[in-house]
């Protein structure tokens, strides 16, 4: 059977769902970043998948501007990680809860 | 036929080394796990015919974004197997969001009305990503005010991460 | 050809006279609260303004259609109040007296307040007053009358509290004001009760209400209620004495001329309709005869020299009252136009004793305000003496004052009360006699205080260095004191008054003959020669030495009505608020708005602190909590 534009849907929802299943399990704050990005690249597979279906560009070059961005986010999420572990010495979630109440 | 066979296999890759990423103990291992779902993502692409992007994938996120990633692991000297265990509510809470997130995706995606999509087979729709010209034109007419923007965007990151990594004297902690 | 004044209609000047006091207090309230010169200039140009306007309108001649009019004000269903003029003889009497009085004390003012920190507002409450007075003068219906009467209480209010730094003033200035509340409660319920049975509290067609019996009886006295409140009758005469707290012409105008005067007033718009309610004549006829006897008695043993004209004033109101109650409706023969006229006679008796009385007693007011003034504010008759030699024009001014009051013939209060005495002699004996032991009383406590203050030798250092005030001070003396003496002279060629009030002066009761005159000269020799006779030139009061009995019976008689305020005051009053306070405190405070509505918010404030764990990983459950309900709603499983 052909492989259709589904099966690619399917396959971004799973990666999108596993993504966010990492972002509530874990307590290391890196790997839940690492899982955001998962995130982020779930959605790009869905993009690529309906501009090659719909025959257009725009996905792709959305695509494009993605990654970008995505890698600036990064750039500045991990300063800030740092940042805060040299305030904390931690960089477990449960224990950089300074905005409680 | 053999694209078939070889999404799949991608796709189970991906699949795979994305739960690796979450569920494994050791970070640097979270992080190689995610390297490898990225280069699944990026077969994806190629099968989808957009090379550009597969390539772009494969240097800017498998290549820098993780790399960053295990600076930082490394740097902040966490990767040991020293990780709690998880909670049992944790674990619950977790698969319960998971869950509840999928099926509400699916849904979407089976309900999104493919009908007029999902009939088509790639052999008869033209890859319009494949030519590298096409990205060139596109990007540099109608997309031109979002690629100076993302430029834009870039350097206020790069100040940005420089202000952040300065040492902040005199700042008493919150706590 | 229509009438007009210098090319304005007569209702333009009205509504000048009118409005140029409540411009003159908004301009002192907003602008001149510093400069206390300047407003007490401005306050008195405007009551001269008052007092042209007022005298043209009456001596002008023009009446009824050429200065009514009116305007609505607002409209609920059915129910429409509107604000209008009625201007006959009755109203331009009234304002010939409010203006002429007011002038004169605010000239007095001039001087009297000089000194005084607070003139501005001083003047600008009596530019309030003005006002206020003028709007009841000019009302055509029961409901403006009553917005104005709120009106006038207020500004008592705001001038007897004057002095507010003394706490006695401030007490008095509630008291005033918690009392004619009271008053007006009745009076209120009365208007209601007018407008159910009547369907109109205006003032002209009332006079055409033809209900009688019950109805009418039981609306005439709850409309009395007010005139009770007001004009100071028994049981609610307790705030007069208190109200001379206030600067002493305040106490002239307010308390004496115009404002407790605007209880009889209204009783004399009223006239139609309490002529057909006997029962309720009757009991104004008894409430005023008490309220004279009660207060001429009281007025005996008083040692401060406000007191005892305050008393007095609440004596002769208490006349004017009876006068009102005695008055009938009969048909008398007019040989002249040979047929039957109408004649009301208790109106007439009440007006001109009102008129009268507003000329001397303001101008024994303001004698006192001059010797209290030359004494340095020493207000203690006891304290006074021998100011005859000292004061001589105040000396010779007040004396008229007094005679005019006890009834002096051929002066203005002989006339006056001899109509009153006439109209009981004719209608109900009884009355007749209190009336008649009250005129003797009358003589003779103002002739104990006129000897005590003028008399004698010099009690005290103050009165020993008295002096008159200036012109400011001396010429409203003058000037009231020459209406005292021709005030009474309703015909011929000393009469004042020309054929301008004559809707008013033709009600008058006429006595003549030397019957009259006789038992005049009886009445003030019995009384004042007694007084002369028997209070001696001493620092304390002869009666309280020579006779204990009497003077403590009449100290109590005049501390029983306040002394039984206070006891219902401190026992019913106060237990009932403290009762209310507390049902407050625990349901309405308590349960309603801390419980319900106080609860409410901090249960939601409790809520929304909850959210703030801190923690990541719920804030990521809320966002999925949000993104599973906008998908319900866009899959269209929420609608």
């Amino acid at each position: 059977m052909t492989v259709g534009i589904n099966e690619y849907l399917y396959l971004s929802a799973v990666l999108f769902a596993i993504g966010f299943f990492g972002v509530l399990l874990r307590k290391n704050t890196l790997v839940i970043y690492m899982c955001l990005e998962l995130m982020l690249v779930a959605s790009t597979v869905a993009l690529v998948a309906f501009s090659r279906f719909n025959r257009t560009m725009d996905g792709n070059v959305f695509v494009f501007f993605i990654l970008t961005v995505a890698a600036a986010e990064v750039a500045v999420g991990l300063a800030i990680i740092v940042a805060l572990f040299r305030r904390r010495q931690t960089i477990q979630v449960e224990e950089l809860n300074a905005l409680k109440n | 036929m053999s694209p078939d066979i070889l999404f799949y296999f991608f796709a189970a890759l991906t699949a795979g080394s994305a739960l690796a990423v979450v569920l494994n103990k050791n970070t640097i291992a979270s992080a190689l796990c995610l390297l490898v779902s990225l280069v699944g993502v990026a077969s994806i692409f190629v099968l989808l015919d957009a090379f550009l992007l597969a390539a772009l994938m494969v240097f800017v996120y498998a290549g820098a974004v993780v790399a960053l990633f295990l600076f930082i692991v490394m740097l902040l000297d966490t990767y040991g197997g020293d990780r709690k265990p998880f909670k049992k509510t944790t674990i619950v809470a977790a698969s319960f969001g998971f869950a509840l997130l999928a099926l509400g995706l699916l849904t979407f995606v089976q309900r999104g009305g493919q009908e007029t999509l999902a009939t088509a087979s790639p052999a008869e729709l033209v890859p319009v990503g494949a030519s590298l010209r096409a990205y060139g034109e596109q990007l540099f007419t109608t997309y031109l005010l979002p690629v100076q923007i993302v430029g834009f965007l870039l350097l206020i990151a790069m100040l940005g991460v420089i202000v952040l990594s300065k040492k902040f004297e005199g700042l008493e902690d919150v706590k | 050809m229509t009438p007009s004044v210098f090319g304005y209609s007569p209702t333009v000047i009205a509504l000048l006279t009118l409005l140029t006091p409540l411009a003159s207090a908004l301009v002192i309230a907003l602008f001149l609260r510093r400069a206390g010169s300047i407003a007490s200039l401005v306050s008195t140009l405007t009551a001269a303004v008052v007092a042209a306007g007022g005298l043209t309108l009456a001596f002008g001649g023009f009446r009824d259609a050429a200065v009514n009019a009116s305007a609505t004000w607002l409209t609920l269903g059915n129910f429409t109040l509107t604000l209008g003029i009625k201007f006959d003889d009755l109203s331009a009497l009234m304002i010939s007296i409010v203006g002429v009085v007011g002038l004169c004390v605010h000239v007095f003012s001039l001087g009297y307040m000089h000194d005084d920190a607070a003139k501005a507002r001083y003047f600008g409450g009596l530019s309030i007053f003005m006002f206020s007075m003028l709007g009841i003068v000019l009302a055509d219906n029961l409901f403006m009358i009553f917005i104005f009467w709120e009106l006038v209480g207020f500004s008592s209010y705001l001038l007897i509290n004057h002095y507010h730094e003394k706490q006695s003033a401030a007490d008095a200035s509630k008291k005033a004001f918690i009392v004619n509340r009271v008053g007006d409660f009745g009076f209120l319920l009365g208007i209601i009760g007018c407008y159910y049975a009547f369907h109109t509290v205006n003032l002209t067609e009332i006079a055409t209400a033809t209900n009688t019996g019950v109805t009418a009886n039981l609306i005439a006295a709850l409309l009395f209620c007010g005139a009770i409140g007001k004009s100071a009758q028994v049981p609610l005469h307790v705030w007069l004495p208190d109200a001379m707290e206030g600067p002493t012409p305040v106490s002239a105008l307010i308390h004496a001329a115009t404002m407790v005067a605007a209880g009889i007033f209204m009783l004399c718009r009223l006239e139609p309709l309490f002529a057909i309610a006997p029962i309720a004549l009757n009991i104004v006829t008894w409430v005023g005869a008490i309220t004279a006897l009660y207060a001429a008695l009281c007025a005996i043993t008083q040692s401060d020299i406000k007191k005892v004209l305050a008393y007095s004033t609440l004596s002769q109101l208490g006349y004017m009252v009876t006068a009102f109650g005695l008055g009938r409706l009969e048909l008398v023969p007019d040989t002249q136009a040979g047929k039957l006229v109408l004649i009301t006679a208790g109106a007439g008796a009440a007006m001109f004793h009102l008129t009268t009385h507003a000329f001397f007693k303001a101008l024994m007011f303001l004698g006192s305000g001059s010797v209290i003034h030359g004494c340095h504010h020493e207000q203690d008759i006891f304290k006074m003496g021998g100011l005859a030699k000292k004061m001589p024009l105040t000396y010779v001014t007040f004396t008229i004052g007094v005679l005019a009051i006890a009834g002096l013939p051929f002066l203005s209060g002989f006339y006056s009360k001899d109509a009153i005495l006439h109209l009981a002699e004719e209608k109900n004996y009884p009355v007749f006699i209190i009336l008649f032991i009250t005129a003797i009383l009358t003589s003779f406590y103002m002739v104990r205080m006129w000897k005590l203050v003028f008399h004698g030798a010099p009690r005290s250092d103050h009165a020993a260095h008295a002096h008159e005030g200036g012109l400011s001070m001396t010429l409203p003396l003058v000037v009231l004191a020459a209406l005292a003496i021709v005030g009474g002279y309703t015909h011929g060629s000393l009469s004042i008054y020309g054929h301008s009030f004559d809707g008013v002066i033709s009600q008058i009761p006429h006595a003549e003959g030397l019957g009259v005159i006789a038992m005049s000269l009886v009445i003030l020799l019995i009384g004042a020669g007694s007084a002369y006779a028997f209070y001696q030139n001493t620092a304390t009061d002869s009666l309280e030495t020579k006779a204990p009995a009497a003077f403590g019976f009449l100290a109590v008689l005049k501390a029983s009505f306040d002394g039984a305020y206070n006891w219902y005051v401190a026992k019913f009053q106060q237990r009932l608020a403290l009762l209310l306070e507390f049902l407050e405190k625990i349901f309405i405070s308590g349960a309603l708005i801390r419980g319900l509505i106080g609860g409410g918010a901090g249960l939601l404030g409790i809520g929304a602190r909850a959210l703030h764990t801190g923690s990541l990983h719920a804030y990521v459950y809320w966002f999925l909590a949000g993104a599973a309900i906008l998908w319900a709603f866009a899959g269209g499983w929420l609608n």
